[in-house]
């Protein structure tokens, strides 16, 4: 790791689409070192609270505290859909764009950072795929892809946008043992998830959304019947038209 | 022998020389640049500039006079800044891209218009700026060779980032490398290079040999690399052979040449190494995997 | 509810800008010419009785014109209108209509002797088509209109257009006829003028590549070869092989010169002039007069200085 992950503090945010919160009011903090899932219903702004921890969306009210550290230091898989998969580019190129931090414009690849990103393809396990062009490989394989592409990129803090969803059983297990991986070197890591059994397997930390924070603190604790039940009333209850938010800071 | 008929024109006549080495050129810069146009989904835009820089070419003409370089310099702002305030309306809001220039390009159109007609009405000053290949003088030469060797030039240092820019452009912003510049800065590429072209070589050759070649590229290769090195590839044959036709059997050059460039194009999917209709058919025993 | 009354107004807004506009006063002594060069003939016809003006001004292009509103309005108010014809102001009948001209039209080029277009399309060397709205199609139909360039023809259009004032403005003909009988009188000596300079040079040495063609007439008139750089083809772009052929030919036949038409492929003629090695000569004025300084503000002055450009060209 470049550096050690620093606590992200949320204090009282709220992210708005043309007046129409997104989320609202979130505080909390994401410990260095902490492995969270954040789950919650359909539209609950679980996407929007991640793009604006990572930086790509702007904090309307409230603040961001992420200790010291860059947006850039953080590494950010977004949802699958935009990516055109049909880009005539190899896997091998689509790994080594993790090392761009380090190389930049102009520096040459040499062969160490080479040789890592042949280990990345190997740790999630599409060793040997490096020439192949992305067109011919799998979703699932895809998938492994941007992994290993964060593998490269060495970053203290690892944010995932649903990286399971459409994936299958196998690819999903071995990629949980690259998060687990990033938790045992003390990186951050954030991951958008649907699948709450996953989450109580895998996950020790959960923050549940549905547009303001319902719970936040340990899976077992958060991830209980009745804020099920507040979450999906929250869901229930959210007005096509609401009068400004008179809540307090 | 075979190669006779091939040579022979070149050396008898300068101006085939000329026409050659200008399309040359072209054929150096234009197509590196469509292949990108084609991976970003902007294969309509040299179309658009063709029509868009007229205001510009307008304006110089009005401010100095007649003369080529008043105009090509004005058409080249023009350009420019129609494909620069697209490129931020489309990065800056949720416009589209290619709705983005849509709008701008149009506009400028009709702005071009109402500045020709204010001023002398009955001058085509488009006629006047743009060329055509058995036209290419060394002044024109000199242009496109310039900007054909800063377009080489550009593309070699801005490699990384752009391809990085057009297949994830989030990735890159999020990664602290600058998104929209690169994309401003290859549009300004493109612009340049096709104002040159248009001024040496006319439109139909100038967006033909930089997009023809480029979305034919993709039955030859399947790295951007590739693609760029088989369009360039694709346009030097269909310039000496569009040139060749254009002497032997008195067919106009312009379109021989972009004809020629589009014989390619669909050999290429017929029966090109990558993804064509016929590599579709054949079946070859499978790899390993 | 609302929608409908809506789309009722709009309906009668439209209805009542479509309607005629009211008339406006007829000045009795106007008479617009469609381009310069019969503007010039109005102008020695009836100079001192007449206001001449025309549409389309010196050193503008007839071909690509495109009329606007302060045209529209000249034509309304005028008395005159004398048009060439024979294809040659394709716009012209709908700019009478649209401006409700009620004067009285002439058509100078009426009964005289054409020769048939050179394959239509003369073109201008662009590379596809570019409209922008200007109409740039070349083709007159079958006749060539450039009978002017002629000046025993001009002579004939002068009279037609002397006869035309004439008979809708009786008070004035006799005028007119004088003008018209004294102009013509400079025609003639024109013409044997222009036949004198070609004198010198042998026939089989007159001949000379320029791009418009406009001048078959001035060549059937004076015994000139007038070869277009874009052959026979009705291309709107030439060939190698035309050109190669042209380059040849200057070459085997020594033809000495080529004559560059601004706005007309003038870079293909250069490197045609730069790899023959034949002369460029001067501008020739093919459909328009040149402004009051230039060197061909009427028609004589055009015909002299054509003529010496070419007799120039050819002789050196």
């Amino acid at each position: 790791m470049r550096r050690a992950p620093s606590p992200i503090t949320l204090a009282n945010v709220t992210v708005a689409y043309d007046r129409q919160p997104a989320v609202h009011h979130v505080s909390g903090t994401f410990r260095p070192g902490s492995l969270t899932a954040i789950v919650g219903p359909n539209g609950a702004g679980k996407t929007t609270l991640v793009k604006a921890i990572t930086g790509a969306a702007r904090v309307d009210e409230g603040r961001i505290d992420r200790g010291g550290l860059a947006p850039s230091d953080i590494a950010y898989l977004p949802q699958q859909a935009v990516l055109d998969r049909s880009f005539p580019i190899s896997c091998l190129d689509v790994v080594l764009m993790g090392h761009w931090r380090r190389v930049g414009l102009f520096r040459r690849i040499g062969p160490t950072l080479l040789r890592e990103a042949e280990e990345a393809l190997e740790a999630v396990g599409l060793g040997g795929f490096g020439d192949r062009p992305i067109a011919t490989v799998s979703a699932g394989q895809f998938q492994r892809l941007l992994f290993a592409r964060i593998l490269l990129e060495d970053c203290p803090v690892v944010v995932l946008d649903e990286p399971f969803t459409a994936i299958d059983a196998k690819t999903t297990a071995d990629l949980l043992g690259v998060v687990s991986r990033w938790h045992g070197e003390g990186r951050t890591v954030i991951a958008v998830l649907h699948d709450h059994d996953l989450v109580r397997a895998h996950f020790p930390n959960t923050l549940l959304v549905a547009r303001e924070a319902i719970a936040w603190g340990s899976t077992p604790e958060v991830l209980t019947a009745s804020n099920a039940l507040r979450a999906r009333q929250m869901a229930e209850a959210w007005a096509e038209s609401a009068a400004v938010c008179a809540r307090a800071a | 022998m075979l190669f006779e008929p091939l040579i022979s024109p070149f050396i008898e006549f300068a101006f085939m020389r000329r026409a050659l080495v200008g399309c040359l050129a072209l054929s150096l810069a234009a197509p590196p640049l469509g292949v990108f146009l084609v991976l970003r989904r902007l294969s309509l835009i040299g179309d658009a500039l063709g029509h868009a820089i007229l205001p510009g070419v307008a304006l110089g003409a009005t401010l100095g006079g007649l003369s080529l370089a008043a105009m090509s310099a004005g058409g080249l702002v023009a350009g420019l800044a129609i494909v620069l305030l697209a490129g931020l309306a489309a990065r800056g809001t949720g416009l589209r891209e290619d709705a983005s220039l849509a709008g701008f390009y149009l506009v400028a159109l009709a702005l071009g218009v109402v500045i020709v007609s204010a001023g002398s009405p009955g001058v085509d000053l488009m006629d006047l700026l743009f060329g055509a290949v058995l036209g290419v003088d060394d002044g024109a030469l000199l242009f496109i060779a310039s900007v054909a060797t800063l377009t080489l030039v550009s593309l070699a240092l801005m490699w990384r980032p752009l391809v990085v820019e057009t297949f994830d452009p989030g990735f890159l912003r999020h990664a602290g490398g600058g998104g929209v510049a690169w994309h401003l800065m290859f549009l300004a590429l493109v612009v340049l290079t096709l104002v040159a072209a248009f001024h040496a070589l006319g439109t139909l050759m100038a967006v033909g040999l930089m997009m023809l070649p480029a979305t034919g590229a993709r039955f030859w290769s399947a790295t951007v690399g590739g693609q760029v090195v088989a369009a360039v590839m694709m346009a030097m044959v269909a310039s000496v052979l569009g040139l060749v036709v254009s002497f032997h059997a008195d067919v106009p050059s312009g379109p021989a040449i972009v004809l020629a460039a589009g014989a390619l194009w669909v050999a290429g999917l017929l029966a090109g190494p990558r993804g064509s209709l016929l590599r579709q058919r054949i079946s070859r025993p499978h790899l390993a995997g | 509810m609302f929608r409908r009354r809506t789309l009722l107004a709009s309906t009668l807004a439209a209805a009542a800008l479509a309607a005629p506009r009211a008339a406006c006063a007829l000045d009795p002594r106007l008479a617009v010419a469609s381009f310069s060069i019969l503007a010039d003939f109005l102008r020695e016809i009836g100079g001192s009785i007449l206001e001449v003006d025309s549409i389309v001004g010196p050193e503008m292009d007839a071909h690509g014109f495109q009329p606007a509103p302060t045209d529209a309005q000249k034509l309304a108010r005028a008395r005159f209108v004398v048009i060439n014809g024979l294809g040659f102001e394709g716009w012209m009948p709908r700019l009478i209509r649209a401006s409700g001209f009620r004067g009285r039209e002439i058509v100078a080029s009426r009964g005289i002797a054409t020769l048939k277009a050179k394959d239509h399309g003369h073109s201008h060397g662009h590379g596809h088509g570019h409209g922008h709205g200007h109409g740039h199609s070349h083709s007159h139909g079958e006749h060539d209109p450039h009978i002017w360039q002629d000046p025993r023809r001009a002579q004939a259009m002068v009279r037609n257009i002397a006869e035309g004032l004439a008979a809708a403005d009786q008070e004035a003909a006799e005028a007119y006829r004088t003008g018209a009988a004294r102009y013509v009188a400079q025609l003639q000596e024109l013409d044997a003028w222009v036949e004198a300079q070609f004198a010198a040079i042998p026939r089989a040495r007159r001949r000379v590549v320029t791009s418009h063609d406009a001048f078959a007439y001035y060549g059937a008139r004076y015994g000139i070869d007038f070869l277009s750089p874009q052959g026979i083809s009705t291309s709107a772009e030439p060939s190698a092989q035309q050109i190669a052929r042209l380059v040849q030919q200057i070459r085997r036949e020594r033809i000495g010169a080529i004559f560059i038409e601004a706005g007309a492929s003038p870079r293909v003629l250069e490197q045609v002039a730069a790899e023959s090695g034949a002369r460029i000569g001067g501008k020739l004025y093919a459909d328009a007069l040149s402004r009051p300084d230039g060197p061909a503000p009427t028609y004589i002055a055009l015909i002299r200085h054509n003529t010496r450009a070419i007799v120039e060209a050819l002789a050196g």
